[in-house]
């Protein structure tokens, strides 16, 4: 505790220092993401109670130092009395730990969250008819609209686990842990859906219910997870190494997007994550052509080379089901403060994805992104 | 029921038919005038399962709509397990009813049915337009032409009994097929209670199927009618719904003939399913105590949160109907009374045209029957999840064929069985549905 009051202190401090009016250059109208009020969470379906636990890890309340933050005595939040006032649903914790995600529709990456809470099981949300916000949806069923792809190192004692432990995996061993999803534990970073539900106030069609901004007021997701199987990667008995397609997949996605921290390529779209699992339909990726995609999908029909899942609501996987993550609605003209740092996953210390700290570089010394 | 098929039945065989369904209910509506003055209009109707809704059909609609249009209205209420067989007899003859109405899309008769474009325009001027399911469950892209009406539909959420998924620490259901696969093995190792998704060949075991396989982002054609049912994503789901029913199934469910899930919901013996909110209404009404305990939820997978339709109301006026303006008058008349449908049909009838329905959302959050009030509220958004038979496609021929001939379930089936691996399973299959869609595709010419 005393260390938490002594991380406030400082937080605090290097606030001031941040919104030192001589720092900025451009205009200022977006404000930088805080947490929200407790009351807030509770009008839109969240136990209060649950969230404020060190296993959630509220900002706010816990991990002041430490995971997200990379560097020694790095904070991940501040406190600031400007949070409520520029919003009275929020309350005087201001985020700096900055997530850098891809859009999926387009895998660019241009998308920024703040991390706020992990949500593990149904525990976290109310029930009865305080289950329902004003408009008389769950929670539950919002959230489930939007998802945010978490992609945990499927290395485990240096070798690639075929599938995760508990109960999106097969069983077997080895495995690769779902217990956590901080940036240290994944492979590369998020992707987070567009192209189900809008991820702005638009519609994508009839078949989308929600949107985000719209609708989905604390900014949450589930985490879908996502993996190369025993077909991409072996290490099962009946499939101790990767198929002639997969490696042919893997070989052509680790080209264009580069490799994760496991070794295994990066995905950057939907489409992407279609075509390694066999999604009939989906679009040629990774250069290859129509007819290599036809073929290459028919090949994974018995083969997939890679699947995803959610983890069990009741909480028996022991990590996140859901994410408090709000997407900030335009990063530009002050919502990434000074003082806010990337949070993104990284190899010997610099970013596996270089884009995101270019993006978050312009955003934060000049209001813009940088193509702007 | 396939229309080569239905060539083959003779004109015995309809008469057989037609005096089952007339045995089964046939009701003469006298408006009290001369007959020899009055037209006649034939209706065979899908038998409702809500009580006294066929009554209210016949007594109040169909009366009400003969007195004010002169004509003799008759109406026969046919079981839905006896509806493709009286169809493709009546048309085998090319005489029967004036207007038949399906439980689901009848795309295979297309060629003995008008072109309903002029009812649905009639309509729309008066409601607006019709919903995308409606659309695309009755309109033939390539022909360009209606071969239907749909005038209805009932989503097919889960329903699953709150306190049994509590007791393994899903209070709110198990959201995903995931959680439902962890969840039930669970419930049942503690309860002994096993899931009872409905996998026999049968209309439960198609809505429940079909719909779990677009759950895991999978088809049976594509957009295109390309046959694709053959892929990754469904050997997935065929190795899902085996794994379920080793962890948490119950060998019943392999021989549950039609509403076996529902006898088996409505004595607590599994602890959910997949149906239509009718099963929840017969609680309502045979044991308000077990209706209590059910709730309601789209279940999410890799395809998102995604259902195929429990009924697609689809009324067909026959190219040979004696009375053919008056059953497209009845289909442009029946629409205006969408909320009193809604209402005789406890709530069960949704609205293809959501503007006849008025109050829908504030009903579902406030419904006088259930318990708590807000239960159906999990429908609100039901027409953005629910999608049409031949989804990603239109509801065609081949589509209906597959449908009605159960091939999707018998595919789970047999791997369930351990009959067949879920490779091999699914190779079956999609040799069965391009034999279909070949076969079709010649009978259309």
């Amino acid at each position: 505790m005393r260390n938490i009051f002594k991380g406030a202190f400082v937080a605090s401090v290097l606030t001031l220092s941040a919104s030192l009016p001589a720092q900025t250059t451009f205009p200022v109208f977006n404000p930088p993401p805080c947490d929200f009020s407790d009351s807030f969470y509770t009008v839109n379906g969240f136990d209060v109670t649950n969230l404020d636990t060190s296993a959630a890890g509220r900002f706010g309340n816990f991990r002041l130092f430490g995971p997200p933050a990379f560097q020694s005595g790095q904070a991940n939040w501040v406190t600031d009395g400007n949070c409520s006032a520029n919003d009275p649903n929020r309350r005087n914790v201001r985020i700096l730990a900055t997530t850098g995600a891809y859009k999926d529709d387009d895998g660019a990456p241009t998308q920024f969250f703040s991390a706020i809470a992990f949500v593990l099981s149904q525990n976290f949300f109310l029930t009865g008819s305080n289950a329902k916000n004003a408009r008389g949806f769950t929670l539950q069923s919002i959230i489930g609209n939007f998802e945010a792809y978490g992609a945990p190192t499927q290395m485990v004692n240096g070798v690639l686990a075929p599938a995760p432990c508990g109960s999106m995996g097969d069983g077997l061993t080895p495995c690769f842990p779902v217990t956590s999803v901080a940036t240290p534990a994944l492979r590369h970073d998020w992707r987070l859906s567009s192209n189900r539900n809008a991820l702005d106030g638009s519609s994508n069609g009839p078949s989308t219910p929600f949107s985000y901004f719209g609708d989905d007021l604390t900014g949450s997701w589930i985490i879908t997870y996502f993996w190369w199987t025993k077909y991409a990667v072996g290490g099962r008995a009946d499939q101790p190494a990767p198929t002639s397609t997969c490696q042919t997949i893997l070989a052509a996605a680790g080209r264009q997007n580069g490799i994760s921290l496991d070794g295994t390529p990066i995905l950057h779209t939907g489409d992407e994550l279609h075509f390694i699992e066999g999604v009939p339909g989906t679009a040629p990726q990774f250069g290859f052509t129509q007819a290599q995609t036809n073929q290459l999908l028919q090949a994974e029909a018995t083969a997939p080379c890679g699947a995803e899942g959610n983890e069990d609501v009741g909480g028996k996987d022991g990590g996140a089901v859901w994410l408090v993550c709000p997407t900030i609605l335009d990063p530009r003209n002050g919502a990434i403060a000074r003082d806010a740092f990337l949070d993104v996953v990284r190899r010997n210390g610099t970013p596996i994805d270089g884009r995101f700290q270019t993006n978050f570089g312009c955003l934060q010394s000049t209001g813009k992104f940088c193509n702007e | 029921m396939s229309e080569i098929e239905g060539r083959k039945r003779s004109r015995r065989d309809f008469i057989g038919l037609a005096a089952a369904a007339a045995a089964s209910g046939p009701f003469f509506l006298f408006p009290g005038r001369a007959l020899a003055q009055q037209k006649t209009l034939k209706i065979a109707k899908w038998a409702h399962v809500v009580p006294g809704f066929d009554r209210w059909f016949e007594d109040e609609l169909a009366g009400e709509w003969g007195k004010r249009h002169d004509t003799q209205v008759v109406v026969d209420h046919i079981p839905v397990e006896r509806i493709s067989a009286l169809a493709a007899a009546e048309v085998a003859a090319r005489e029967g009813h004036d207007l038949f109405m399906f439980p689901w899309p009848p795309a295979e008769y297309q060629r003995h049915a008008i072109d309903h474009a002029e009812v649905y325009q009639a309509v729309t001027s008066r409601h607006g337009n019709v919903a995308r399911l409606g659309h695309r469950s009755t309109f033939n892209p390539t022909s360009k032409k209606y071969f239907a009406f749909c005038d209805g539909w009932m989503p097919a959420p889960l329903h699953f009994f709150q306190d049994y998924w509590a007791e393994v620490d899903m209070p709110l259901g198990p959201v995903h097929y995931n959680s439902l696969r962890s969840g039930a093995q669970r419930l049942r190792a503690k309860l002994g209670i096993p899931c009872g998704l409905a996998i026999a060949p049968g209309l439960e075991g198609n809505v429940t199927l079909h719909t779990l396989l677009h759950g895991f982002n999978s088809m049976i054609r594509d957009a295109n009618g390309n046959v694709v049912v053959n892929n990754a994503r469904t050997v997935v789901a065929l190795q899902y719904v085996k794994d379920l029913y080793r962890d948490a199934g119950t060998p019943e469910q392999l021989a549950w003939g039609p509403s076996g899930n529902v006898r088996a919901m409505l004595a607590r013996k599994i602890s959910a399913t997949t149906h239509a909110i009718t099963l929840i209404r017969t609680a309502e009404k045979q044991d308000p105590e077990v209706a209590k305990k059910i709730l309601l939820q789209p279940l999410r997978g890799s395809g998102g949160v995604i259902a195929v339709p429990y009924v697609t109301s689809c009324s067909v006026v026959w190219n040979f109907a004696r009375n053919q303006a008056g059953a497209r008058q009845f289909l442009v008349n029946m629409i205006d009374h969408s909320q009193t449908i809604y209402e005789k049909s406890n709530g069960c009838n949704l609205p293809v045209y959501p503007k006849t329905v008025l109050d829908l959302n504030v009903r579902l959050s406030n419904d006088p029957q259930a318990d708590p009030p807000w239960k159906y509220e999990a429908l609100k958004d039901a027409p953005r999840w629910t999608v049409n038979l031949g989804h990603p496609g239109f509801a065609d021929s081949a589509t209906m064929e597959i449908y009605n001939s159960f091939v999707i379930p018998r595919m789970f089936l047999s791997v369930v069985k351990g009959e067949r691996s879920p490779a091999d399973a699914a190779k079956a299959a999609a040799a069965e549905v391009t034999k279909i869609v070949d076969d079709s595709k010649q009978a259309l010419g």
